[in-house]
């Protein structure tokens, strides 16, 4: 089982880099992290931050837009070849088709999210920002932020068409980022239900900001463990549960 | 052959002319104009998805360019100024210099002044080490308001602060006893003016700290037209007579700091710079982008004798 899964996944691996998107999305984080540089001149204090703070920004953006755009047309790509219908009819169970689609997206995303950092570092390193372990909490947590929206694109991608795929994966990465809003929002109401469907939604819709410790990176300012720890545990369960999800769609989806 | 030229050529022709006409659209940034659109803090925090930080920055650099752009007076836009640093520090309130941006910026207003107080108030919740934060707003509290016993309050908690130069504790006793001095405005704009972060205010506080001291030589020769009145049983007729003559009080006039001299006020009958032609009082700043303080403010204002 593991070692079908893993071939799938690599397959997805060598695929997934030969998408030229890919590199021109690399490319442009990359230079916006440069672009930072250009961008602190404009303001005479807390330079360093400002760079940070686009290079981080950038990483976290780019990333979550590889992550739909490859994400999105995974099943789909297989369909549309036919390649599907060899690979169901083996021996390979479906659900293990779509885990190793996910793994292989996944570790593809997270090369870039590295190549990113590591440009990030660099620039941090030359212009003398100061680089503490907040930084690197930072940047796991983007990467357990990719790999949950990884997981949401596959269950989208399971059965539906690339072009509505990345609609609604795109909505629940805006509406991820707003949850804790919603549910602000919500308990400030006076009408019961409406605090209850918010509350109910907060806690069905991904909660992406809980992967967010960008300002935390940028002042240096204290991280506990719980804060990275938990989040990452949270991710982990809840793409076990969207991934669960698109497998019970993906067993019953007619090929047809 | 010739048809690829052609294309070329029209398409360099096209590209020069998109060039010439969008260098004719004016580019002054529209903060600059005051016309800069700026959003609600709550709305400007859900429409950056998560990106709040970056956002911070952008209103941010929008705010430097309303005192770093095409404006001529960067205090006239206090309110602007506030309101762009009010989402930055909602959207990102552990930034530090921000806060303070403000403080020195809105001073147009008695309005844009208490804004600024409460933004430097939000500084000091996120961070509350930090003892310029209450620095300045202490300052804001003695030079803008006229609100002594809160000043004193505030440098208070700043000199208790880790860091804090040593002065401030004897500025404290002499704010609560002597509110009105011009030596306090000196030692306080002094701070200002070494800690200032950019060229355009340290140039500010030059000029305040320029008044002061035309200011103090003033009221030397103030005393000194005193004595000579007591001296003659009359008054000078031009301020030079207080140094000629063989009843003369002082040695020499103290140089007016610009070159200029000192002459009678026509109006008043103060001695005053020619430079400035009127006299400075510490809370009621003629300069403009100083804004001319409130009634409450204005009664309790009586420079005579303040610094005797």
């Amino acid at each position: 089982m593991f070692g079908r899964i893993a071939t799938i996944a690599n397959n997805t691996v060598r695929e997934a880099v030969r998408n030229k998107v890919l590199y021109a999305l690399v490319f442009f984080a990359v230079l916006l992290i440069g672009v930072g540089v250009l961008l602190s001149t404009l303001s005479y204090v807390e330079q360093e931050r400002i760079i940070q703070d686009v290079g981080l920004s950038a990483i976290r953006l780019f990333s979550a837009l590889i992550s739909i755009f490859l994400g999105v047309g995974l099943i789909h790509k297989e369909v549309d070849r036919r390649t599907i219908y060899t690979i169901v009819t083996k021996s390979v169970a479906r659900w293990e088709f779509l885990i190793g689609k996910y793994l292989g997206l996944v570790a593809t995303v997270w090369m870039q999210v590295i190549v990113m950092s590591v440009a990030f570092l660099a620039v941090s390193y030359l212009t003398g920002a100061p680089i503490h372990a907040q930084h690197f909490y930072a940047l796991l947590l983007t990467a357990g932020e990719v790999a949950m929206l990884v997981a949401i694109a596959t269950f989208f991608s399971a059965f539906t068409t690339p072009m509505l795929a990345s609609f609604f994966t795109g909505g629940f990465y805006v509406v991820g980022h707003l949850t804790r809003d919603l549910k602000q929002l919500g308990s400030q109401s006076d009408v019961e239900s409406v605090k209850t469907a918010a509350n109910v939604l907060y806690r069905l819709l991904p909660d992406l900001e809980s992967f967010n410790l960008t300002v935390e990176a940028l002042h240096g300012l204290p991280v506990t463990p719980a804060e990275v720890w938990f989040p990452l545990l949270y991710g982990l369960a809840y793409i076990s549960v969207v991934l669960l999800l698109g497998s019970v769609v993906f067993h019953f989806k007619d090929f047809r | 052959m010739i048809d690829r030229i052609a294309c070329v050529l029209a398409v360099a022709l096209l590209a020069t002319g998109v060039d010439r006409i969008h260098a004719e659209i004016p580019s002054t940034p529209k903060s600059a104009k005051g016309e800069a659109f700026v959003p609600q803090p709550q709305l400007a925090k859900i429409a950056s998805l998560g990106f709040d930080s970056l956002a911070s920055d952008y209103y941010w650099l929008q705010a430097i360019q309303l005192v770093g752009g095409a404006v001529e007076d960067p205090s006239a836009h206090g309110y602007t100024i506030g309101r762009l640093v009010d989402i930055v520090t909602q959207l990102n309130p552990h930034v530090g210099h921000p806060y303070r941006f403000a403080a020195i910026w809105m001073t147009g207003s008695e309005n844009d002044v208490r804004f600024a107080n409460e933004l430097l108030e939000r500084a000091i919740e996120n961070h509350p080490s930090d003892w310029r934060n209450y620095f300045y707003k202490g300052f804001n509290h003695f030079y803008y308001l006229a609100e002594y016993p809160e000043a004193a309050d505030e440098l208070e908690a700043a000199a208790g602060i880790a860091g804090s130069p040593a002065y401030l504790k004897r500025l404290v006793p002499r704010l609560r006893s002597q509110s009105e001095g011009l030596e306090v405005a000196a030692a306080m704009l002094s701070e200002l003016h070494r800690s200032a972060p950019g060229p355009a205010a340290r140039v500010e506080y030059e000029k305040a700290l320029d008044e002061i001291e035309t200011e103090r030589r003033a009221r030397m020769l103030d005393d000194a037209r005193e004595r000579f009145k007591k001296r003659h049983g009359r008054d000078i007729e031009q301020v030079e007579e207080l140094a000629v003559g063989p009843k003369r009080v002082l040695r020499e006039l103290p140089p007016e700091i610009h070159g200029w001299e000192w002459m009678l006020d026509n109006r008043t009958g103060e001695i005053v710079s020619s430079y400035y032609k009127a006299r400075y009082q510490v809370h009621q700043h003629h300069r403009p982008g100083l804004f001319t303080p409130s009634a409450k403010t204005a009664k309790t204002n009586v420079r005579e004798g303040s610094e005797q």
